[in-house]
Parts: C-alpha cells; sequence; structure tokens
C-alpha cells in the first residue's frame, strides 16, 4: 500500500477532473433550463382567430438560445469575477481572520521553532518555498490549514491543540498533507468552484428579487396583468433554477474537496515516505475529545480548507468537505482495523454530539466531557457495571491528562 | 520533382537539428537540476556540521571522562566535511559521492554512540540548551533526508531520460557519457548500529 501513493494520487485527479467536468455539465444543464423557461414564456400567444390563448411551444431557437446562453455565462461569470476578488485576498488574510498570529522566524520558542523547522523540512520535500505559518492560540482541536490563491501568498495554519497533542511524525505529516494542497493548487481551484457556484447563486437571487418587486407591484393594480404574471413566473423559475443549480454545483463542489483531500493525503505520504505519521495523526483527531473542531466564527467559510473536518454536523453527509476519517486513515494504513482503538462509529457521534471540547489545553475535562453518569439515584446501581460510554468517557479522562502527570504515574 | 526531393531532405534536417537542440537543452536541464538538488543537501550538511562541534562543547561538561567518543564524533566530523567538499566540487561523480556516503555513514554512527551516552546523563538531557540543540540536530537530519529524497528523484530523472531512446545515441557526443550517482547514507550506520546495554 504504502508503494502505491502515485496510484492513489492519480485516482484521486482522475476523479477530480470527473467531477469538474460535471460542474461544468451543471452550468450547461442550467443554461438549458434557463432556455427552457424561456421558450415556455414565450411560447405563449393570442390566437388571431378564435381570441383564445394558446401555448406553442417551438424547441429550436438558435437565436433565443444564443440569447440566453450568453445571459448566463454573464450572470454566471460576474457572480464568480465578483466572489474571486473576494476570495483571491491573499493567505495571510485569511489566517488573521481564522485568529492565527504569525511566528517570527527568529523565534527562540521551543514549540514554535519545532513548527518552523517541520514547516521547512517538508518544503524542502515538496520543493516548494517555505511559507509563513500562522498559530492559532484559541483553538484547542487539531487542525491545520493552507490558505491563499498561489504558492507565492500561500500561508500555513496550525492550531495549539496540533502541535501539542501530536507527536514530530504525525505533525510532519499533517504539514505535509498542507504542502500538497498548495503544491497541487487546490486553493485556487476550490476558489473558482466557490465562484461558479456564487454566479449560479446569482442567478437565483435574481429571481427572488424579480418575484418580490412584481409582488410589491401586483398588490398596488387591482387586476394582474400578464405583464405581472410573467415576471412572477420568470421570478419563480429562476428561483428554483437557481436554488436546485446550487444544491448540486454544492454536492459537487463538496466531492471535488473531498477528492483532494485523498490526494492531499496520499502527497503527504510521498514527501514524508512514512504513512504511518499522518495515519496516527488522523486517529487521534478521532479519539480527541476536541477532535478537530474549529471555534472560530470564521471557520464556515474556510471549512475546506482545513486538514480535517473543521465543522460539526455534516459528518458522514454529501455535503462534507473532508472524506469520514475512517477512509482516510484506511487507505493510509491497510492493517488498521478501526476496532475500539480510535474513531469507530460511536466515538465519531459521541464527537459530534460531546461539548465544546477541553477547557485549556487538556487541562479540566471532566466538567465539558459528555459526562456518562446519571446525577440521580441511580449512581448505585451503576457501581460495578461499566457500559460503553464509561470507558469512553474513562479513556477521554487519560488522555486529557497532561502527559507529565501520565508519565509520573508509570 | 529535384525540388521536392530537395525540400524533403531539407525538413528533415530541420526535424532532426530541433530533436537535437531538445535533446541537448532538456540534458542540461535536469543535469542543472541535480546539481541544484545536491546544493540543497550541501546547505544543510554544512549547517549539521556547524551543529557538531556547538553539541560536543555543550556535552563535555557532563560527560568529560566520555573523551573518546566525543574525540571520535568530531574527526567523523572533519572527515565527513572534506567529502563534502570534495563530492560538492563534482556532485556527478560516483567516486566523490561514495566517499561523502561512507565519511556520512561513521559520523552517523559516532553521533548513534554519542547519543545512546547521553541517555545516562538525565543533568544533560534537560539542559535547555541540550534540547535545543537536539531538536535543531533532528530538523537538520530530516533536511538532508528529504534534500537527498529529492537529489535522488532529479538524478534518477536525469539517468533515466539519458538512458531512454533519442537521448541515449547522443548523449554521449554532448558530454553526458556517465550516469550520476544516488546518494545513500544509510548502509554503514546500519552495520554499526549503537550498541545500548541495560547494565
Amino acid at each position: 500500500m504504502s508503494s502505491s501513493f502515485f496510484e492513489n494520487q492519480d485516482a484521486a485527479r482522475r476523479n477530480t477532473s470527473r467531477l469538474v467536468v460535471l460542474f461544468a455539465l451543471a452550468v450547461v444543464a442550467i443554461d438549458a433550463m434557463l432556455y427552457a423557461l424561456a421558450v415556455v414564456l414565450t411560447g405563449g400567444q393570442v390566437d388571431r382567430v378564435t381570441g383564445q390563448a394558446e401555448l406553442i411551444l417551438d424547441w429550436w431557437q438558435p437565436e433565443l438560445l444564443l440569447q440566453i446562453s450568453l445571459l448566463t455565462l454573464a450572470v454566471v461569470a460576474l457572480g464568480s469575477l465578483y466572489k474571486i476578488s473576494q476570495l483571491r485576498a491573499g493567505g495571510h488574510v485569511v489566517a488573521e481572520a481564522l485568529g492565527g498570529t504569525p511566528i517570527p522566524t527568529d523565534t527562540r520558542d521551543r514549540e514554535e521553532r519545532k513548527i518552523l523547522n517541520v514547516v521547512e523540512e517538508m518544503a524542502i520535500a515538496a520543493g516548494l518555498p517555505a511559507p509563513p505559518v500562522y498559530v492559532m492560540e484559541q483553538e484547542p482541536g487539531i487542525n491545520a490549514f493552507a490558505a491563499g490563491f498561489s504558492p507565492s501568498d500561500a500561508v500555513i495554519g496550525v492550531t495549539r491543540g496540533c502541535v501539542r497533542q501530536l507527536s514530530r511524525d504525525e505533525f510532519q505529516g499533517v504539514i505535509a498533507h498542507e504542502f500538497s494542497h498548495i503544491l497541487n493548487g487546490d486553493m485556487r481551484l476550490n476558489i473558482r468552484l466557490m465562484g461558479v457556484l456564487h454566479g449560479i447563486l446569482l442567478i437565483g437571487i435574481i429571481g427572488y428579487f424579480l418575484l418580490r418587486s412584481s409582488m410589491y407591484a401586483s398588490i398596488g393594480r387591482r387586476n394582474r396583468d400578464n405583464s405581472g404574471m410573467a415576471m412572477l413566473a420568470i421570478g419563480f423559475g429562476l428561483m428554483a433554477i437557481g436554488s436546485v443549480g446550487t444544491f448540486f454545483g454544492t454536492l459537487i463542489k463538496a466531492s471535488v474537496s473531498r477528492q483532494r483531500e485523498f490526494l492531499a493525503d496520499a502527497s503527504a505520504v510521498q514527501f514524508t515516505r512514512n504513512p504511518l505519521g499522518i495515519a496516527g495523526a488522523l486517529k487521534k483527531i478521532g479519539g480527541y475529545q476536541s477532535g478537530s473542531l474549529m471555534q472560530s466564527p470564521n471557520a464556515p467559510e474556510s471549512s475546506h480548507l482545513f486538514f480535517s473536518q473543521g465543522l460539526r454536523g455534516g459528518m458522514q453527509s454529501l455535503f462534507a468537505t473532508h472524506p469520514p476519517l475512517d477512509e482516510r486513515i484506511a487507505r493510509l494504513d491497510p492493517s488498521w482495523q478501526g476496532a475500539g482503538d480510535t474513531v469507530g462509529q460511536g466515538a465519531s457521534e459521541t464527537l459530534a454530539a460531546g461539548a465544546a471540547g477541553f477547557a485549556q489545553q487538556g487541562a479540566a475535562p471532566a466538567e465539558e466531557a459528555a459526562f456518562p453518569f446519571s446525577p440521580d439515584g441511580n449512581a448505585v446501581h451503576q457501581i460495578g457495571r461499566p457500559t460503553l460510554a464509561h470507558l469512553d468517557y474513562a479513556r477521554k479522562l487519560v488522555e486529557g491528562l497532561p502527559p507529565e502527570v501520565v508519565g509520573a504515574i508509570r | 520533382m529535384l525540388i521536392g526531393v530537395v525540400g524533403i531532405v531539407l525538413v528533415f534536417i530541420v526535424v532532426f537539428v530541433a530533436v537535437l537542440v531538445g535533446v541537448f537543452n532538456k540534458l542540461v536541464a535536469l543535469k542543472n537540476r541535480y546539481g541544484n538538488a545536491f546544493a540543497q543537501i550541501e546547505v544543510q550538511l554544512k549547517r549539521r556540521y556547524d551543529l557538531i562541534p556547538n553539541l560536543v562543547e555543550t556535552v563535555k561538561g557532563y560527560m568529560s571522562h566520555e573523551r573518546e567518543t566525543l574525540d571520535a564524533v568530531i574527526q567523523a566530523r572533519n572527515t565527513a566535511v572534506s567529502g563534502l567538499q570534495a563530492a560538492a566540487r563534482n556532485p556527478g561523480d560516483p567516486a566523490a559521492i561514495q566517499g561523502l556516503a561512507g565519511a556520512e555513514g561513521a559520523l552517523g554512527g559516532a553521533m548513534g554512540r554519542l547519543f545512546a551516552l547521553a541517555e545516562s546523563y538525565p543533568d544533560l538531557k534537560a539542559s535547555q540548551n541540550m534540547q535545543q540543540l537536539t531538536e535543531e540536530l533532528t530538523s537538520t537530519e530530516n533536511k538532508v533526508s528529504f534534500a537527498r529524497q529529492a537529489f535522488n528523484d532529479a538524478v534518477t530523472a536525469y539517468n533515466t531520460y539519458k538512458q531512454s531512446f533519442p537521448a541515449v545515441i547522443v548523449a554521449g557526443m554532448f558530454g553526458h557519457g556517465q550516469d550520476a550517482s544516488l546518494l545513500e547514507f544509510d548502509s554503514e550506520a546500519i552495520a554499526e548500529a549503537p550498541k545500548v546495554s541495560f547494565g
């Protein structure tokens, strides 16, 4: 398996190109739907002889098709350009929005020195310049991100939890994963997809405004005339097409994002030649109370950038920006059974349902963790009958202890 | 008729020259790439050689009666420094690369023995200076191995291109007769793994 990281990379790249084609097809489908809407709306005619309204549908109107296509293209392009200009501000803007502070290159702090050293090592392995590094002091979860439009303005951010909880090899794997995002231009790809998605959203927004304005306009008049009805129909149609398009676009974008994660995992193995490092980091995320969750209010906008799922909810769903931990670990470490060891389904659920995590770097986990002992009189009956939940809780309690304490006990 | 034949011949000559120019340029580019990759290793190895006297200086205060081991480290380091200088002058030369690899292996063995000894000096391990030096040495060693990985990849790309079809015919003529050699450090270090005894 470890020798097949090149194959894994190729597979992920192939899947990405397929999905990007699908994304382009989605835009074409939206264009087709808009054309259909236009055909239906322009097809209404009043028969000169009988004076009755009838619908004549002519499905081949090249001129109309061209007009609609150009209009769709213009709207989508406008929306994309707006969004892309917003997003391509450069990595440091994102890092600062997420609460990161830059590490000075001449730092004397041992932990920060280690971070910079590992980043430099991976820069050599990936053949890229070493980017500036940001630390998110407030985040106890294990996570990291790469941001920036191109390698020249890229930055890498790591959470304090990431540095504290992971061994050097595991941390190296995480950083190598982020370098793969920079090297493969994943941030650029994502920003472009987000741009087009925004353009599709714009179609829906235009529809919404048309609907609203025609409704306000019709309130003033007593009898709705035809143009009012047409406006209503156009608005409704645009809204429907826009939301369906956004739905499928988001779905495809999420799959692209998941493929890029697999690619980055495989590339991390290529750079470090050590699949167990990054697999270990993923296992720790699975077993760790705070997991990889981010607390920054700005995290949702950048969820796709992270090393591991940064947001709660949608863990297994189609909209997740990251593949399930189990699957990522299994690809890196085929001998892994997933049994009770770390993640497993149960632990993921506890993770999602659990509280925000350790108060501060594993200081006092007891209050925050999901306490499985019922506080009422039943406590007596639970003595000597530990359930899975209790074991899980005990394990997390031990994990939360500072390493010095654990070392002293042993 | 004659014009047609001359035209065809001319086209052939133009295509032939274009291919030759392409092969020549690609060989030069690949050779420069592995040269550059070697420069990266050189930077990291130099840094490592600069750190070792600091390490010995720090360690001396704690383990003064392990003179032999310390001297062996310094000696191995000096041999490696001259090996690196020889290899840097000609990164494609197999003999120079082998010399450097041997010296590096010996240095790795000596360092391994030093660190194994340091295990039995808790004060030394706890010292701020030693911890910093250990981190820097670990990182530098990692950088050396990643740079070596990149160098070996570049050498492999060069050799593969040189040995494949159009290039294999003309590589010798263009001064690319000899294959570049890969850089392997580990052989001797593995053979001479530090012995740790639990007395």
